[in-house]
């Protein structure tokens, strides 16, 4: 196609997307990039080396050049940036000049695209001098209406200009909801705000140009000190139902380029939608009841909480076979607390085993109360062998289990709603409860929590939530970590995309025994171990078997 | 334009305190390392950040012919007595699971793996369909480098997509036993994300192993696969 039809078929492009849908990155293009859908609504066809053929989202470029469009390391294989500034810059002369910001595949060594070298590329697999592209890169048969879509898209996609980035300060946002626990915010906060102050002590410089070689004439990490961290706390308020006009105005007001942590009750959907539609990475917020929607970009979760404890409690009693070691299960909650929806979960997993599942339900603000009435006509119908109790309690409530006989059943505690190790199980219950542990061991994480410990202790942070505040400052350090490796390439998308190809190598996770996340992974942790108390008091725990992966 | 040492040694962005350096990862950052030191560029960066560098930034656009084809040795590596989990939920051996008699055509996948999983995959099953009847007499096995998302349920999605044949399953299990099967394979390079494309082929058990790396058309894998058994 030549270069006027092409700019005509541009034009028509822009015209069909027009205001009414917002950013052209909502139409065709978009769709080819990210979905493998073609204009006509029939699937993207594209065609590898030796008639290798891959279809639909399968062939979707944003499988190899990544949402950001900037590319991605991996291996030996580099796979290149694409969007305008680096297909269509004129070549770098030279690897000091100021050019284009600095991304680890970048391809310096041809000449600048046009749009009709840009569409025999995607057609033909051949590079703008006319060499062939690697064997990686299908060969698309896209008509001149897809062609010309997809390349607008790609000249709007990544854009440098980020809100929440100035040339001296990064905005981040934390978000808090009315229901979080108290004790829990104050401890957030103070590993937030002290790891802001400790980013902020280094002097504040103009800002040097990044090389597209990667370099300054400083190091990179002294480059990123040179920008200030600015926290803002967005605190919700009044009914779930509020808190997305609420988060819409923060951001007016604040633009944050990214949410670091964030700490909730049992509700943090709006949240994860707000993170999803504005496109802004959400990292590692402190929740209990994450949302479990996989094919979701920017929301990023340490672990899946209490419905990750569901599926260790649902595989332990349905076993490796699926045969129930449990004919009836009983669950114990509060109204409107994370163990509502966690007991749903396991139930929903229990459905079509054979068990009969139950539920008492305790009223709602009223912890440690209530809770051995409920209980004794729970227990009476936990006389039998084969019955398991769940209690998705707090610890005033799990204090409260005092007198209420154990019996015959099985019990599980939820270990994250109810304290960990520094539960207050009774003495009499020990013996009869498996503790969900979605943590690695307390023994074997020591290590790892050293330095975050030390760390409080040294800025005079008072310990009330170690495992609240060991995560914030994990979420801390590792967003440190991928804005050292980002340069100052700041598109949203490219943060989490550096962020799952860092991850995994980070040794040092807290109280994780190892972090992993990749396209279509929210959860960094992917499984927990069931254990017991291994006396009738104290912290000391016995692991039931092996680290679990449900 | 870019001098050529440039070109061939790009710096890697500095890995910070808490992640392992080049020595921990393995062997191949080592050689690029040397690499650095023959071109003689960038060691300043390396020695001062503790990073590692990328010696194949030019695979992609460049058609230098040392790096887009692949490369072949013959290897002997000793099977690991590892557990693995197959893609039908079996706990198996990997001993057992390689020492059936038949010859076999290993790889390392992840099923989230956007870009060359899928084409690694598409080759198998390409060799599976270009051998024909003969597919019958060889075991295809596919281990998994992110076992704790590849669940059995995602590995058997995965070969579904792939039509694998009877004779190719998926292994997962939990993460010390793939990476050691992977260290054994000399594939482990620190995580999924620096993914070795690698294929590995052996006649029958107690037989080296032919190492291909880099990416291998079906009907070259069908080559080596009948060389390597009128050699047995």
């Amino acid at each position: 196609m030549s270069a006027w039809r092409l700019a005509l078929a541009v034009l028509a492009g822009l015209a069909l997307s027009g205001p009414a849908t917002g950013a052209p990155a909502d139409g065709v293009g978009r769709s080819i990039y990210l979905r493998g859908v073609l204009g006509s609504g029939a699937p993207l066809e594209g065609t590898r080396e030796a008639g290798v053929v891959t279809t639909g989202a399968d062939a979707a470029c944003v499988n190899c050049h990544q949402r950001s469009g900037l590319g991605s390391v991996e291996g030996s294989l580099s796979i290149p940036p694409v969007t305008s500034e680096y297909l269509f810059h004129s070549r770098a002369h030279d690897a000091t000049e100021p050019v284009l910001p600095y991304v680890e595949s970048l391809h310096g060594n041809r000449d600048p695209y046009t749009d009709a070298t840009l569409a025999r590329a995607i057609r033909e697999g051949l590079d703008s001098q006319g060499r062939p592209l690697s064997y990686l890169m299908p060969r698309f048969a896209l008509s001149d209406e897809d062609m010309a879509a997809l390349v607008e898209y790609l000249k709007a996609l990544s854009v440098r200009q980020v809100p929440g980035v100035t040339d001296t300060v990064l905005h981040f946002a934390t978000i808090v909801t009315p229901d979080a626990d108290p004790l829990k915010r104050g401890g957030m906060l103070d590993v937030l705000e002290q790891y802001f102050v400790q980013k902020n002590l280094f002097p504040l410089k103009p800002s040097p140009r990044m090389l597209t070689s990667g370099k300054t004439q400083y190091s990179k990490s002294m480059y990123m000190a040179n920008r200030h961290w600015q926290l803002h706390v967005w605190e919700l308020t009044g009914p779930a139902a509020s808190w997305r006009a609420q988060l819409d105005k923060h951001l007016a007001a604040e633009p944050a380029y990214a949410v670091l942590s964030g700490l909730a009750g049992s509700s943090w959907a709006p949240v994860h939608e707000f993170c999803e539609q504005n496109a802004i990475p959400c990292l590692f917020p402190n929740v209990e009841v994450p949302v479990t929607a996989e094919r979701d970009f920017y929301p990023m979760y340490f672990s899946k909480g209490v419905l990750l404890e569901a599926q260790l409690i649902a595989r332990t009693i349905l076993g490796p076979d699926n045969h129930p070691a449990a004919g009836a299960v009983e669950q114990v909650y509060r109204a409107g607390d994370s163990g509502e929806p966690a007991a749903e979960a396991l139930a929903a997993q229990l459905k079509g085993h054979g068990v009969t599942v139950h539920s008492t339900v305790l009223a709602a603000r009223a912890q440690g109360h209530g809770v051995t009435a409920a209980l004794r006509t729970a227990a009476l119908r936990k006389d039998a062998r084969g019955q398991a109790l769940v209690l998705w309690l707090r610890p005033a409530d799990i204090a409260a289990l005092g007198d209420v006989p154990a019996g015959a059943a099985t019990v599980y505690q939820s270990g994250l709603m109810g304290g960990l190790e520094k539960s207050p199980l009774p003495a009499g219950w020990r013996e009869h409860t498996l503790m969900t542990y979605p943590f690695d061991l307390p023994d074997r994480r020591g290590v790892r929590l050293d330095y975050p410990l030390g760390w409080f202790s040294v800025r005079h942070i008072p310990v009330v939530a170690q495992q609240v505040q060991t995560d914030t400052f994990l979420a801390c350090s590792l967003l440190a970590d991928v804005l050292n490796r980002m340069a100052d390439n700041f598109v949203r998308p490219y943060l989490i995309e550096q962020l799952q190809a860092l991850l995994e190598h980070r040794l040092i996770t807290g109280y994780y025994p190892h972090l992993t996340l990749a396209s279509n992974q929210r959860f960094a942790s992917k499984g927990g171990y069931v254990v017991r108390f291994r006396d009738p008091g104290g912290t000391a725990l016995v692991a039931e078997g092996d680290w679990i992966v449900p | 334009m870019i001098p050529q040492s440039r070109r061939r040694v790009r710096p890697h962005t500095p890995y910070p305190t808490g992640y392992p350096t080049p020595a921990v990862l393995g062997g191949r950052h080592g050689v690029v390392v040397r690499l650095a030191a023959l071109t003689g560029v960038v060691l300043f960066v390396l020695a001062a950040s503790g990073g590692f560098a990328n010696a194949a930034d030019d695979a992609f656009s460049a058609p230098a012919p040392a790096v887009s084809g692949p490369t072949r040795s013959i290897r002997k590596y000793a099977v690991p007595a590892v557990s693995l989990v197959r893609d039908d939920g079996k706990v198996v051996a990997l001993p057992d699971e390689m020492n059936d008699g038949r010859p076999i055509v290993l790889n390392f996948i992840f099923t989230t793996c956007g870009s060359i999983c899928p084409v690694m995959s598409s080759v198998f099953a390409q060799f599976e369909r270009r051998l024909g009847a003969d597919a019958e007499k060889v075991h295809l096995m596919s281990i998994s480098i992110d076992p704790e998302h590849d669940t059995p349920a995602r590995l058997s999605e995965y070969a579904r997509k792939f039509h694998a044949g009877l004779e190719w399953q998926h292994y997962t299990g939990t993460l010390d036993a793939s990476v050691t099967a992977q260290r054994a394979f000399d594939v482990y390079r620190g995580g999924k994300m620096s993914h070795a494309a690698v294929t590995l082929m052996r006649a029958a058990p107690g037989k080296p192993w032919l190492r291909i790396e880099g990416f291998v058309r079906a009907d070259d894998l069908v080559r080596d696969y009948r060389e390597l058994l009128a050699a047995r």
